[in-house]
């Protein structure tokens, strides 16, 4: 075969599916950012829970770029759901670094795979700039959730959060990696899906 | 060659144009760009989406959209004052309820009146690359497919008794997570042995059976796109 390493339909077919398996469970879980203090820990239950099936994503991953165009579909995702830009252009940027550190480990290491999982799933990171960079046009959409709210989640992120965000974010990617792994292994390896 | 259809299944708008009215509305019906500068704008976008869905003839579904955003939007109104915190976050659930609201029809509207390969033809007429399109219209067939197997085994799960916060909620939450994403990958399977027998993967230019050009409705609804972005380069740039 001479385009072995061009991408075939059926590559692109996973990519849509796990795509939207990523991102019905993201939404279910930002719905809760309601409540003040889960808005801050959005970024510990997103990389969490959406490592099951990013890890089971990975392991269809047999070429270049799948988790690329898995990433800009997401951060696009975002945006159309009126997050900010920046998901986009941090999951543009972090899906690139991802699918090299992918490809290190020949598209089966699965340290790798965490990493790369981990790495790419700064996106969730990227959701909070608009509150560290351009506060006051974040909240005056928001103005009538009551003063309290805003207090409250400005208190929670003062800019120094910013980076303490990115490692918090980089721990839960490996974690969830992590958990992804093992469920695979337990349930999916068995039945011979992945 | 051309094909005459039975039925005019057209929609009335080319799937470009819903593209840019999608864009559109996300920018400012979500974004808030512009905020009062856009105000008249703002409401044309939140309504156009009901008005597009009276088009198609989904007299209920539009009748059901209004009656919830206009309540919300009063509700919203209503609390507008000192709140306490359980106050607030009800104030914020139907906050989001009047941002998203009209987009997720708009969205809806859209699935509900595009073909797939209506789609892809339009999407290549942009040349926009495949590998963009193809994952998007998979994540368009598949968003309703993935909601209602999660139901399907939300109910299994509490038949047999296996319910957040009943049990631990790593289990709760596996047990959930494990035959969901089982069932739609041997689903996912299934859709690219379908798509490769129509021949998804041959590598050549694809046709299409239904005539995709822009209309005069389409032409209107674009010009109300540019102009929205225009009056608030106006206003961002020049007041």
């Amino acid at each position: 075969m001479k385009n072995d390493n061009r991408l075939n339909a059926k590559d692109l077919i996973n990519v849509g599916i796990y795509t939207a398996i990523c991102a019905v469970i993201c939404c279910a879980v930002a719905m809760t950012g309601v409540i003040p203090i889960m808005m801050v820990l959005l970024i510990v239950f997103v990389p969490i829970l959406t490592g099951i099936p990013y890890m089971m994503f990975l392991t269809k991953v047999k070429k270049f770029g799948m988790i690329l165009i898995l990433n800009v579909l997401m951060g696009a995702l975002m945006w159309v759901t009126g997050m900010s830009y920046y998901a986009l252009i941090v999951g543009t940027l972090s899906g690139l670094i991802a699918e090299f550190i992918y490809r290190a480990g020949d598209y089966k290491s699965k340290k790798c795979g965490i990493i790369a999982y981990a790495v790419s799933g700064i996106y969730c990171w990227a959701n909070y700039f608009g509150i560290f960079f351009n506060a006051e046009a974040y909240f005056s959409t928001r103005q009538n959730f009551g003063q309290e709210y805003i207090d409250s989640v400005t208190s929670m992120l003062p800019m120094w959060m910013c980076p303490v965000l990115l490692v918090v974010d980089l721990v839960c990617g490996i974690i969830g990696g992590w958990i992804g792994t093992k469920v695979l292994r337990k349930h999916f390896e068995k039945a011979g899906i992945a | 060659m051309e094909y005459k259809l039975d039925r005019n299944v057209h929609s009335l708008l080319d799937p470009r144009t819903k593209l840019l009215l999608l864009f559109t509305s996300s920018v400012f019906v979500i974004g808030n760009a512009g905020e009062t500068w856009m105000y008249v704008f703002y409401w044309i976008l939140v309504y156009l989406p009901v008005l597009l869905l009276f088009a198609e003839k989904e007299w209920k579904s539009g009748l059901i959209a209004i009656a919830i955003y206009v309540g919300s939007y009063y509700a919203q109104l209503a609390l507008r004052h000192d709140l306490t915190a359980l106050e607030s976050a009800l104030a914020l659930m139907l906050y989001i309820i009047t941002k998203i609201l009209p987009t997720i029809i708009l969205a809806r509207y859209i699935v509900k009146t595009t073909k797939v390969s209506e789609f892809l033809t339009a999407m290549n007429r942009m040349h926009v690359t495949d590998k963009l399109t193809i994952p998007i219209s998979v994540i368009f067939r598949f968003f309703p497919t993935v909601i209602e197997e999660s139901r399907a085994i939300n109910d299994a799960m509490r038949m047999r008794g296996i319910e957040m916060g009943a049990n631990k909620a790593s289990e709760a939450i596996e047990y959930r997570m494990v035959p969901l994403i089982a069932s739609c990958s041997i689903i996912g399977e299934e859709l690219s042995a379908a798509a490769m027998t129509r021949g998804l993967d041959v590598g050549k230019k694809r046709s299409c059976i239904w005539k995709i050009r822009f209309r005069v409705l389409d032409l209107i609804i674009i010009a109300l796109c540019l102009i929205c972005f225009i009056w608030w380069g106006i206003g961002r740039f020049f007041t």
